[in-house]
């Protein structure tokens, strides 16, 4: 399906002007999307972009570069607190804070990265996970955080209110578009990096580190680089998320979370940017919404929760909730390996060779 | 064949998102139901909390077995936030825009309830009854929410005195969790100990993950306390227990309400939290009063296979007062009514402690009950009612 001829072919954003036009439609349907709908799906709009952030940066990590990490909830929460701590207290411009929230963020991924060089698999998992435990449990400890009761965010300011530049984006649908052209600039970074130099020797050291040594991949540098590279999206996406809840605690970014993470990225699709993106925008929708109101489906609901309800425990329909969820990651995994972005692909050759 | 499946899929795929986007609902109620809301951990880690959102279903199912209030039934939406403040504004922005809830009642979780208090009083949803004691709940007052859960420095001075005067203790330790729940309850129980010109033999933080706390114990024992009262979670009571029983040292462990479900408490600990004395938000479970009769009786049949616990009882309690309120408002339903109906409550009693609101003060109570956990988690009834005259709150 995709095969490349040449280099110049390999890499082009866009691979040809049907995608492109494509590409187009989606984005203005992308920015009108706040006037068609109500509030509360701008809301959810702006989670599901976060976790796009997020698990395009995962995606680079896990399915690039063939690491594993169960510690991005870690990340994610340096970005959110850096950002508001650095907003309350020192007085700087959104985009400077979350750019420097990021790069602290990137920072603890190349710390991460240095065991990263000698560890693998299930070695790899539980180094990382200690991490995003120990990153909760320091927020938690520590009153510069907040300690465990969480912090608030503070207003979002885009200028600078001391040189009377001021702009605070204060409603869900001014959040909306700042995330999405963020969004869509690091989605575009993402692809674009894996049409570098960079980007091949992340997907060299996945299929073979050892021969992509021999090949003259510095294993030390790109190892790190692509934990630091993952770390700072899933910084941006974390100082996103402080001004998309507004409020916050060290619990938010538990185990359960990095989880939900590394399977947006598995159902999402190993290795491919719009994978990544389906991924993240299926498991949030689900998780916040469909499997929430599955109880006042028209007949399906009530059959699902007297179903549920003689047969599980008493939390009624949370458990089809939590077991559909669990079916989805399974089922993904058995039969489609390459997850929503194998899915997509074979509709499109079916598409494109049709009526046969 | 393969062509059919696709087809299908996207079919029921669009079926799901239509039905899901079309039932936007406006006012928080008709001539047929009031709707109300609450957040609650079903799954994930808090998971044994989610009794509480459940208990508040109950309630409604009693009330609308009765006939609803004034003709309209209550319709309860019960959502899932894995104690998650996203999830959390998600489920309520939901519930709010797409199936107009009028009110909200309960709601587990500190920095859940905090992700979302701001945006209820902007959309002017009342919100009764949040299960958690947090200052800025109430400190100042929001008009539009109405807390029940006692303070943790009101019920800390109650349980110090009950130490001081009913049990005769000298020598009293405080051990705490290092957050606001902790520190609350050790400045409550410091105020009480200066009307009596004593002090904290110990007071030894713990952080809530802590899973060793020899040391912690040690200290204790050694500075001889005859009472230790915790404010600190399940987990970490559970291991001080057996840390202090393989020492040999047995003081009287005093605690808050937040683990006075003692069968819980005294699986967790292996029976030794028999004898341990708590605080208290509502009756025993067993106790034979005719309105608890009435919930446990009807959690029977509505909920049988429902473990009647403190948990459950507390999302009765919690909810009570709005369905007070409601019947009180009479078929002229508003938000307006509602707000004064509630602001009119005055020591409102059922199974929990009296509540009184007034526009300036929405802490509804400070009132605790003793209680002791008896043999095979068995509820002893210490003390009754009792308020905090040490409240500086309610001046």
């Amino acid at each position: 399906m995709d095969m490349k001829r040449d280099y110049y072919e390999d890499i082009e954003i866009f691979s040809s002007n049907t995608v492109l036009a494509w590409s187009m439609a989606f984005m203005i349907f992308l920015f009108a999307f706040p006037f068609l709908v109500g509030n509360y799906y701008i809301y959810l709009a702006n989670v599901i972009l976060v976790h796009v952030i997020l698990a395009v940066g995962l995606n680079i990590l896990v399915g690039y570069t063939g690491q594993i990490s169960l510690g991005h909830a870690g990340f994610f929460a340096i970005g959110a607190y850096g950002t508001a701590l650095l907003m309350t207290h020192l007085p700087m411009p959104f985009l400077l804070a979350v750019i420097i929230a990021g790069l602290i963020a990137a920072f603890f991924g190349f710390i991460i990265g240095l065991p990263a060089l000698r560890l693998e698999g299930p070695y790899l998992a539980i180094a990382t996970l200690g991490f995003g435990l120990t990153i909760m449990h320091i927020i938690g400890t520590w009153d510069v955080f907040g300690g465990r009761m969480g912090i608030h965010a503070p207003a979002l300011e885009m200028g600078i209110p001391e040189l009377g530049m001021s702009l605070v984006l204060n409603t869900d649908m001014k959040i909306y578009y700042l995330i999405l052209v963020i969004a869509i600039l690091m989605v575009i970074g993402g692809k674009n990096l894996m049409k570098t130099r960079i980007g091949r020797a992340f997907v060299a050291i996945r299929d073979d580190d050892i021969a992509a040594e021999v090949m003259g991949v510095n294993l030390t540098i790109f190892k790190t680089l692509s934990f630091a590279v993952s770390a700072f999206y899933a910084g941006v996406a974390g100082g996103l998320f402080a001004f998309v809840v507004k409020f916050f605690d060290p619990f938010t970014f538990n185990l359960i979370l990095s989880i939900v993470f590394l399977v947006m990225v598995v159902v999402g699709g190993l290795g491919s940017i719009l994978g990544a993106v389906m991924g993240a925008a299926l498991i949030t929708y689900l998780q916040y919404d469909l499997l929430k109101n599955m109880g006042e489906l028209p007949y399906l609901g009530d059959l699902l929760v007297s179903f549920s309800r003689k047969w599980f425990t008493v939390i009624g329909m949370d458990n089809i909730g939590g077991f559909l969820l669990g079916l989805i990651m399974v089922l993904i995994v058995i039969f489609e390996p390459l997850g929503m972005f194998g899915i997509w692909i074979r509709i499109k050759k079916y598409w494109k060779t049709w009526p046969f | 064949m393969k062509r059919f499946l696709c087809t299908g899929f996207m079919v029921v795929c669009l079926f799901l998102a239509l039905t899901l986007t079309c039932s936007a609902q406006e006012k928080g109620f008709d001539d047929k139901e009031i709707r109300i809301g609450q957040w609650g951990p079903q799954t994930g880690p808090a998971a044994p909390w989610g009794a509480v959102a459940r208990g508040s279903g109950l309630l409604f199912d009693v009330v609308n077995e009765e006939g609803g209030i004034h003709g309209r039934t209550i319709r309860y939406f019960l959502r899932d936030d894995q104690y998650n403040p996203a999830q959390t504004v998600a489920v309520v922005k939901d519930l709010v825009e797409r199936r107009g809830v009028f009110a909200f009642v309960g709601g587990v979780g500190g920095a859940c309830g905090l992700a979302v208090m701001e945006y209820l009083k902007q959309n002017k949803i009342i919100w009764v009854g949040p299960s958690a004691a947090i200052r800025e709940f109430v400190f100042p007052a929001n008009p539009y929410l109405f807390a029940v859960y006692p303070l943790y420095e009101d019920e800390s001075s109650i349980l110090t005195k009950f130490v001081v005067e009913k049990l005769k203790a000298k020598k009293i330790g405080f051990f705490f969790q290092n957050d606001q729940y902790g520190k609350d309850g050790l400045s409550g129980a410091k105020k009480r100990l200066a009307t009596y010109n004593m002090s904290l033999i110990a007071e030894i933080p713990v952080e809530p993950g802590d899973k060793d706390l020899s040391s912690q114990i040690l200290r204790f024992k050694e500075s001889g306390a005859e009472v230790v009262i915790m404010f600190v979670n399940p987990t970490v009571a559970a291991i001080a227990l057996k840390t202090a029983a393989t020492i040999d040292y047995k003081p009287q462990w005093v605690s808050s309400d937040t683990l006075s479900d003692y069968p819980l408490m005294n699986t967790i600990t292996g029976g030794l939290w028999e004898g341990v004395i708590t605080g208290a938000f509502g009756l025993p479970p067993d106790t034979d009063h005719p309105i608890l009769n009435k919930y446990r009786d009807a959690a029977k049949r509505f909920s049988p296979e429902e473990r009647w616990g403190t948990f459950y009882l507390a999302g009765i309690l919690f909810a009570d007062p709005l369905v007070e309120a409601l019947h009180r408002v009479g078929p002229n339903l508003s938000t307006e009514a509602t707000l004064k109906a509630l602001n009119s409550i005055t020591n409102h009693q059922t199974i929990g402690p009296p509540v009184t609101w007034t526009p300036e003060i929405h802490q509804g109570t400070d009132s605790v009950q003793i209680q002791q956990c008896g043999p095979g988690a068995t509820y002893i009834t210490l003390q009754d009612w009792q308020s905090n005259d040490l409240a500086t709150w309610k001046k």
